[in-house]
């Protein structure tokens, strides 16, 4: 029988909770048991006693924090079931960076899809982003507003390939998180049939040696932290968004800086920004996407997480879906 | 040259902050457009077209037909201008192929009367068109690009496009008006049309070099002195109109009606622009206080009355005098002065003196607040165009220089991007020395070596970060020069600085040496 009021899967202060598993998924406060959708930072924290997630997403984690990443930890293969306390557990493919998952819980029947952070446009970095039919459907609302609609990502490559081609002298400073954007961009460049070794900021060099070894194809790199950047002239440098105006890039003469992320579509954003090349990728659902993902999955009830979730709720009841904002505090919009 | 080109221009305006990128994409744009274009481009840019026929809630309607209001106002909360709401909520057309002229739109949709027909046209114009050219038309359409271009900008763009200085430039500029089609042949060459007069127009400021002590060594009797007025310099052009210059050839007209009047004939006058109350000058920082004003209400005319201190003359009924000498020119403003007989514009007194040392008493002595200094003019010399040679001098009051804490720093823009070099400084509050208040801010003085170390001690001493700022240990010292200080309601320690900069790092001074308010506020004479 199918349990109408799905009240076992509850809002804490740690995050959500799931009553009869006894577990928590990406709790923003060590907790006992923690489900953990994907490695960004703020869906992946430290020193909860046990964690349960993709073998990427441990690896990560374990790169990230050393020995503070967990006590234990079990591995979860996509689309394997796995029960806890009569409760079926399946990680699938969320789309969003290299072992990022959507969690699926189902207990006497019914089914909680949590959608973590995800896209559906192709990442040749990650596993493609899957639907799953569901009763409530818990999506996250970083880009939840009309306004934003991703442009393709083959053609900001090109923005930037072209940048490249007609400022020969001048080195190319990006911005990028790095963890899942700076490897995207990298294949997004091979892709685009940029060959020249591309250069990276010291800080983003473990993550990227990583997902090399995870055997994902980014062609040739180079850490920049033993060359003279000022040798540095018609090349692609990928950077941490804030070393973008740090002292390090003091060292790179005449740059032109830019910052893939979806905010800058705006331009009092871009400007803010104190760049000259806004590159638009990002690695979540933009609002279409989001709607489109509903109702394939075909809830009953929605909920909207971390975000701009108000203007989707409107367009979700709208829509005729129950939804509701779950007002999760601590998820942050810098990791795009 | 499509609106295409414009909108690509405008984003990259927007997108380099350096003038000079600024002004290289002005000039390219201006070369490759065509004569209509140009002109056009120059209007728009310039904010000079004042008819508004389309409103921005004519322009939300329109969105709000294709998408709910509440998803409008949750998206314009959010992005803040509603021109670029509309473009990002606009339904994306798969292939937008707009082809559209700029001087058709111009004249086909802009300045069609009928409200519907233009919002007609524009629906269909955006159903094929970018986000990024409909913010373009939008703004077009309402005015207020905000891509960080001012006039004097995009005339040093146009000195590179045509066969004009910028001196010419700047002359003529206030005497042409949209589309500025004109303007652009008279930039390749051709006269000045018609109807433009020399003596309606904006005249060149003469202007003074620093002083210099071989003066001293000259005859007295050949020089004229001055006071030098902590005002704005000012240029009035009476005639059937009336017009007021700013220093930089801005037109300040509208932000002093109680200075206007009229002429049958045409005055040119230059002078200094002041507050004057009761009597008194009041300070230059209430002086900015209403050039900031965009509304001029009854209340600010009463409470800040404009005050035109004259002090030549470069039109005289008609003729031009730049020829005559000083003396000449200041028999005519005196002529002037007392025909017009206006409580609210007056003439600018010489200091008598016979020998160069009653001059060096005066500048000993406490001038008023209002007086930066001397002026010196050489009484042979003719009203000249810019800074010329041993004519006007002059002689500014030494600066105050006092010691206080450095308490927060900020980011740079454009090549400092990366370094703190702007600080905010700050003395006690009292004779307890545990609380800092702020007293003004200051981003030059430094060399380039005191930058960096400026910078890396910033780095070192952050007690917490705000974005861009951080805010200090109360441990650094500095000295600051200003040229004067006033009483200020819009600052919490109640003094406003006048152009304070670093004159030297204090690294050896303990900051219990640094004085307290009080102290600060008794240098206000």
């Amino acid at each position: 029988m199918k349990l109408k009021n799905a009240n076992w899967l509850i809002k804490k202060k740690e995050g959500l909770y799931c009553i009869p598993g006894d577990f928590y998924i990406d709790p923003l406060y060590p907790v006992e048991k923690a489900l953990i959708t994907h490695a960004h930072t703020d869906h992946a924290r430290p020193n909860n006693h046990f964690i349960l997630g993709t073998k990427e997403t441990i690896e990560i984690m374990k790169i990230r924090y050393a020995k503070s990443y967990c006590n234990n930890y079990q591995v979860v293969n996509y689309n394997s079931p796995l029960t806890i306390n009569n409760i079926v557990i399946t990680f699938i493919p969320a789309g969003h960076i290299l072992g990022s998952s959507q969690i699926l819980i189902e207990y006497n029947g019914y089914k909680f899809l949590i959608s973590g952070d995800y896209k559906r446009v192709e990442d040749k970095t990650c596993k493609g982003y899957q639907n799953k039919k569901c009763d409530t459907f818990v999506t996250e609302a970083t880009f939840g507003l009309p306004i934003f609609s991703h442009p393709s990502d083959k053609d900001e490559i090109k923005k930037l390939l072209e940048s490249v081609n007609k400022n020969r002298q001048k080195p190319h400073l990006i911005g990028v998180y790095a963890l899942g954007k700076c490897q995207r961009i990298l294949s997004l460049l091979r892709d685009a049939g940029y060959d020249d070794t591309i250069y990276l900021h010291g800080a983003l060099v473990k993550i990227t040696d990583y997902y090399i070894s995870q055997g994902i194809d980014i062609g040739k790199v180079k850490n920049t932290s033993d060359l003279n950047l000022s040798e540095l002239k018609n090349q692609i440098i990928l950077c941490p968004p804030s070393a973008i105006h740090d002292k390090w890039s003091r060292k790179f003469k005449n740059p032109i800086k830019g910052i893939v992320s979806g905010w800058m579509n705006i331009r009092q954003r871009i400007k803010q920004k104190n760049i000259q090349l806004p590159l638009i990728i990002s690695d979540h659902a933009d609002w279409n996407d989001i709607l489109l993902t509903t109702k394939e999955n075909n809830p009953d009830k929605v909920l909207v997480t971390h975000g701009r979730e108000e203007a989707l709720v409107f367009q979700l009841n709208k829509l005729g879906f129950e939804a509701k904002a779950l007002n999760l505090l601590g998820y942050e919009d810098e990791y795009e | 040259m499509s609106m295409n080109n414009l909108s690509i221009l405008l984003d990259k305006l927007l997108l380099n902050s350096s003038k000079k990128i600024k002004i290289r994409l002005l000039n390219e744009y201006f070369e490759q457009a065509n004569s209509n274009d140009r002109g056009w481009t120059l209007s728009i840019i310039t904010n000079s077209i004042k008819k508004k026929n389309i409103h921005l809630n004519d322009l939300k309607n329109l969105i709000k037909n294709k998408i709910p209001s509440e998803l409008f106002e949750l998206s314009y909360d959010y992005v803040g201008d509603i021109a670029e709401t509309i473009s990002l909520l606009w339904p994306k057309n798969k292939s937008p192929n707009l082809n559209l002229k700029l001087s058709d739109f111009m004249n086909n949709i802009f300045f069609i009367d009928d409200k519907k027909t233009v919002l007609e046209k524009l629906e269909n114009i955006f159903n094929s068109s970018t986000s990024s050219q409909i913010y373009t038309i939008i703004k077009i359409i309402t005015g207020g690009l905000r891509v960080g271009v001012s006039n004097g900008l995009v005339r040093e763009s146009l000195v590179a496009f045509g066969n004009r200085s910028s001196i010419e430039i700047e002359e003529v500029w206030h005497g042409f008006t949209y589309p500025f089609f004109d303007f652009f042949e008279w930039l390749l060459g051709a006269s000045l049309p018609k109807g433009l007069k020399k003596e309606d127009l904006f005249h060149s400021f003469m202007l003074a070099k620093s002083i210099d002590n071989k003066i001293f060594l000259e005859d007295p009797r050949d020089f004229v002195a001055e006071y030098k007025w902590d005002g704005i310099r000012a240029q009035m052009i009476v005639s059937s109109k009336f017009k007021l210059f700013s220093r930089n050839s801005e037109d300040i007209t509208d932000s002093f009606p109680d200075l206007k009047f009229n002429s049958n004939d045409n005055y040119i006058i230059d002078g200094e622009l002041v507050i004057k109350k009761e009597n008194e000058i009041l300070p230059f920082n209430i002086l900015q206080k209403r050039i900031r004003r965009k509304k001029i209400t009854n209340k600010i005319l009463n409470e800040l009355p404009a005050h035109f201190i004259a002090y030549d003359i470069l039109y005289f009924k008609g003729k031009k005098c730049t020829n005559m000498n000083l003396n000449k020119r200041k028999d005519l403003l005196s002529k002037f002065i007392s025909k017009i007989n206006k409580d609210n514009i007056t003439f600018s007194p010489s200091i008598n003196f016979s020998k160069w040392k009653e001059l060096e008493f005066l500048m000993a002595s406490t001038l008023n607040n209002h007086i930066e200094g001397l002026m010196i003019k050489r009484i042979v010399t003719k009203y000249e165009k810019g800074r010329v040679a041993n004519s006007w001098f002059k002689w500014k009051k030494e600066p105050y220089t006092i010691d206080f804490v450095l308490m927060y720093a900020q980011r740079g823009h454009g090549k400092r991007s990366s370094f703190y070099s702007d600080f905010t400084f700050g003395c006690w509050v009292d004779n307890a020395f545990d609380k800092l208040v702020p007293i003004g801010k200051a981003y030059s003085g430094f060399s380039n070596e005191e930058l960096n170390q400026l910078d890396k001690w910033v780095r070192n001493n952050t007690l917490e970060r705000f974005g861009p700022v951080r805010s200090l240990k109360s441990t650094l010292v500095v000295e600051i020069s200003f040229d004067n200080i006033n009483h200020s309601d819009r600052h919490k320690s109640g003094v406003a600085l006048r152009f304070p900069r670093f004159s030297r790092i204090r690294w050896d001074k303990p900051v219990n040496e640094v004085c307290i308010l009080k102290d600060i506020k008794s240098l206000i004479n």
